[in-house]
């Protein structure tokens, strides 16, 4: 025992004169990762994960992140909420108690994004949910800001674009009842469409719950119903399933589609079948240009794959958090004032010109930014088609 | 919560060892007074400890979590963890042995119900001082709390009366509404129930009654579960509550006024520390109250061998009527809680994944045993959340672990093992204790 205690004493000895000497002047800053790297959607965390090593990066390769002129070295502490509500809420907590954190980006899904910013207001620590598109994420909560447009903006955005390009006046819809995402975008569509062309214009407004693989009542209906265009707000393994079928069932009318259909199995899952349709997104990856094409390409270099809109509107939330350090103008290590001098600057960020777009917050902390339609080309890839704007 | 894991102790000591042997004449009153010493220290010594260490904060959950994200500051933690716990831990137990003993005679000359609440206030005063270091901490334990009420009730079913239910997350998810709807409606405002119709400063005061009424509504739900088990038992009845689950989780995604899938929030802030510990206290107690009476044999006659039972004149309709009731009333309440620890509950959170976790807590805890209920519930709590920074491997490493108990322990950890609180709170300076 006595021996035993001896070797603990040397051991910790040593281990205090080797610990790492303390950054020098500059406070760090440390930036919250909160991402569903296991459970249901690991690709959405892998993606989040990616697109913040790469901006840290970009960081150390700067030398730290300037605030008014002293460079902070940057760490981010990337935390794994396992798709669940209450790991989401407890990951949060613990970025903030325990980490202290400045600021924290994510969770991505609405299941996650709403209660967890209910603890990120509560302890007044600014957090930006790159993807979540429910309302109740912002609503009401001065600290909490989402990186992407909302189903009410794009639901109009599909119904207008549809009117101007096909000059359709009927249309269907199919979508998920049990999921909250499809369910609430399928309401939107439907209120624009039929505010464009009156009561009863949505011929068929057809529903199916969560991990149905056959759809064929349901299309069967909406073929019979005369609709002109089909909407259908999906992920992407039910957007493969649904082409196909509908296909095989003898539409050969246009499928339109939304932000769920951006990634990149939906090719791979539909293949030819889904060439030459259109959807709304916050970024097109072929042909773009500029800051986004340098994203893309830097990505795809280093993992192999084209990111999907989840990964870039993480790399714009983290633009933004960037900018919003910086432009605070000092950090002083007390970590509450530096969260409210961060939740300010963030509020104020006007036109910020990110790889999905420009973006300035309204007073919920959503932003006002355009989409982009989509058209996917002969080969699979993502074309730029349109940019519609509000 | 290192009470539940320090209860393994005051057990009677198999080994010959002399430390093992020291361990096992200090009471649980030791023991627990222990601890207490232990987070006091902490809390009044840790922050100055760990930045004499440099350590920048108090290691959150005995060090684990620190170790995985950080391997270098291994030595630094173990030692906090030791100089904190173990030594005061073990010093204090040995010195104060005999006076806890006398104490603990003492006490257990009263009635019962006074060194019950003796032992309970000192643990709840473990628990709040050493959640007072973080609020993660209280999250933490209050999570695990509810996960303890649920797996608990879920064995009443699962263990004590054999049948296979699929349906516990159903019973939450109706308890969890039913709380969250009552307290929404009535002491929030918000949009979907407009302002609110009560003074907001007796909701703290009505939130048992939310809870029960919670329970309530679960325990009803569990008659379409109840009454198909008077006929079918094994697989089948695993399939109808497997059904049960689908038809609740569905209906509250197409029930525009609670939310549908978009969820319900802006629940009130009632679930504190406390709240969530006396729940949790009381729901073990009149669980295991209700497991030692004659309907808990009857359920075990039922177990056994339902014929034989119903020819011993065990009324079997009504015992599986009562067990069934009865166990989705605790779901029920832990649903309440849970719903209002997070302040936002969706129906995808109460699908088969919870129904797994539910599960998984009881056969690793072990079967018919409350002691089994408490340890599966924290044990498996306490690791997916210490386990954390392992992302991945997490989902190996605690999958691999019940494989291996259910190689060796068939039944669980510590399964059939009657929880004796009077024999648990016993002085032990006697050799005749140590049965």
């Amino acid at each position: 025992m006595r021996k035993g205690l001896k070797w603990i004493a040397a051991v910790s000895v040593i281990t205090l004169l080797l610990a790492p000497v303390a950054w020098g002047k500059a406070e760090l800053i440390k930036v919250g990762i909160n991402a569903p790297m296991t459970g249901d959607i690991p690709k959405v965390g892998e993606g989040s994960k990616f697109a913040a090593q790469m901006w840290l990066e970009d960081i150390k390769a700067a030398g730290g992140l300037d605030v008014g002129g002293v460079k902070h070295p940057v760490e981010l502490v990337i935390e794994d909420n396992e798709s669940k509500a209450e790991s989401a809420v407890k990951t949060n907590t613990k970025m903030i108690t325990e980490d202290e954190v400045l600021v924290i980006v994510g969770p991505q899904s609405s299941k996650q994004a709403v209660p967890a910013g209910d603890v990120a207001n509560n302890y007044k620590t600014p957090m930006i949910s790159p993807w979540s598109t429910n309302p109740d994420t912002t609503k009401d909560r001065p600290y909490v800001f989402r990186g992407c447009f909302l189903d009410p903006f794009q639901g109009p955005v599909v119904a207008n674009f549809i009117t101007n390009e096909f000059g359709f006046t009927k249309a269907a819809v199919l979508y998920d009842v049990a999921s909250d995402y499809p369910k609430g975008l399928a309401e939107f569509f439907k209120k624009a469409w039929e505010e464009l062309h009156g009561p009863g214009s949505v011929v068929a407004y057809e529903s199916f719950t969560t991990k149905d693989a056959d759809f064929s009542s349901q299309l069967t209906n909406i073929i019979n119903s005369g609709a002109e265009v089909l909407f259908t707000p999906q992920y992407y393994n039910e957007v493969a399933l649904i082409v196909q079928q509908a296909h095989e069932l003898g539409w050969k009318k246009p499928i339109v589609g939304s932000d769920s259909w951006g990634s990149a199995e939906t090719i791979e899952l539909c293949g030819a079948a889904c060439h030459g349709l259109f959807f709304s997104t916050h970024y097109a990856a072929a042909g773009a240009t500029g800051k986004t094409k340098e994203f893309i390409d830097r990505y795809q270099a280093k993992h192999g794959y084209i990111p999907d809109d989840v990964a870039a509107l993480t790399w714009d939330a983290l633009g933004i958090v960037g900018q919003a350090i910086s432009t605070c103008g000092k950090i002083t290590g007390d970590v509450e004032d530096d969260r409210q001098c961060v939740r300010d600057a963030m509020a104020k960020i006007k036109e910020y010109d990110g790889i999905t777009g420009k973006m300035t917050f309204t007073e919920e902390g959503d932003p006002i930014k355009c989409a982009v339609i989509v058209k996917i080309s002969d080969k699979g890839e993502y074309e730029f088609y349109k940019s519609v704007c509000p | 919560m290192e009470a539940n894991r320090d209860k393994s102790p005051s057990h009677p000591p198999r080994g010959k060892g002399a430390l093992r042997r020291a361990c096992g004449r200090v009471p649980l009153l030791g023991w627990l007074l222990a601890i207490l010493c232990a987070v006091l220290l902490e809390h009044y010594l840790g922050k100055a400890l760990a930045d004499l260490l440099g350590l920048r904060k108090i290691p959150v959950l005995l060090g684990v979590v620190t170790i995985l994200k950080k391997p270098l500051l291994m030595p630094k933690t173990v030692l906090f963890v030791f100089l904190i716990y173990a030594l005061p831990i073990g010093l204090t137990a040995r010195l104060i042995r005999e006076p806890a003993n006398w104490l603990a005679e003492r006490l257990m000359r009263m009635p019962v119900l006074i060194p019950a609440a003796v032992h309970l206030a000192i643990l709840y005063a473990i628990l709040h001082i050493w959640g007072d270091v973080s609020a993660y901490r209280v999250l933490t334990l209050k999570l695990t709390l509810i996960a303890v009420m649920l797996t608990l009730s879920l064995n009443v079913i699962n263990g004590y009366m054999g049948e296979f239910s699929c349906s516990h997350p159903g019973f939450m998810a109706l308890g969890a509404y039913a709380t969250s709807v009552f307290t929404v409606g009535l002491f929030a405002t918000d949009k979907i129930f407009g302002p609110a119709l009560l003074p907001e400063a007796l909701g703290v005061y009505l939130f048992p009654v939310a809870l029960f009424l919670g329970g309530m509504v679960a325990a009803l739900g569990a008659l379409v579960i109840a009454i198909p088990s008077f006929r079918t038992r094994g697989d089948y009845l695993a399939i109808i509550s497997l059904a049960f689950l689908f038809i609740v989780k569905s209906m509250i995604e197409n029930l525009e006024f609670v939310g549908g899938p978009r969820g319900l929030s802006s629940q009130p802030d009632y679930a504190s520390l406390p709240m969530v510990f006396s729940a949790c206290a009381l729901c073990v107690w009149i669980i295991n109250n209700f497991v030692r009476s004659t309907i808990g044999k009857a359920l075990n006659a039922v177990r056994d061998d339902e014929m034989a039972a119903d020819a011993m004149t065990v009324n079997t309709r009504r015992t599986k009527m009562v067990a069934f009731m009865f166990a989705a009333f605790w779901a029920g309440v832990a649903g309440g809680l849970f719903a209002h620890v997070l302040r936002y509950v969706n129906p995808a959170t109460f699908g088969i994944q919870k129904l797994a976790e539910v599960l998984a807590m009881v056969y690793f805890g072990g079967l018919n045993s409350v002691y089994g209920s408490i340890v599966g519930a924290v044990s498996l709590s306490m690791l997916s959340e210490a386990l954390r920074p392992l992302e991945i491997f997490k989902w190996i490493i605690i999958p691999l672990l019940l494989i291996l108990v259910m190689i060796f322990r068939p039944t669980g950890l510590i399964a059939f093992k009657e929880f004796d609180g009077r024999r648990l709170m016993q002085p032990r300076n006697r050799p005749d204790n140590e049965v």
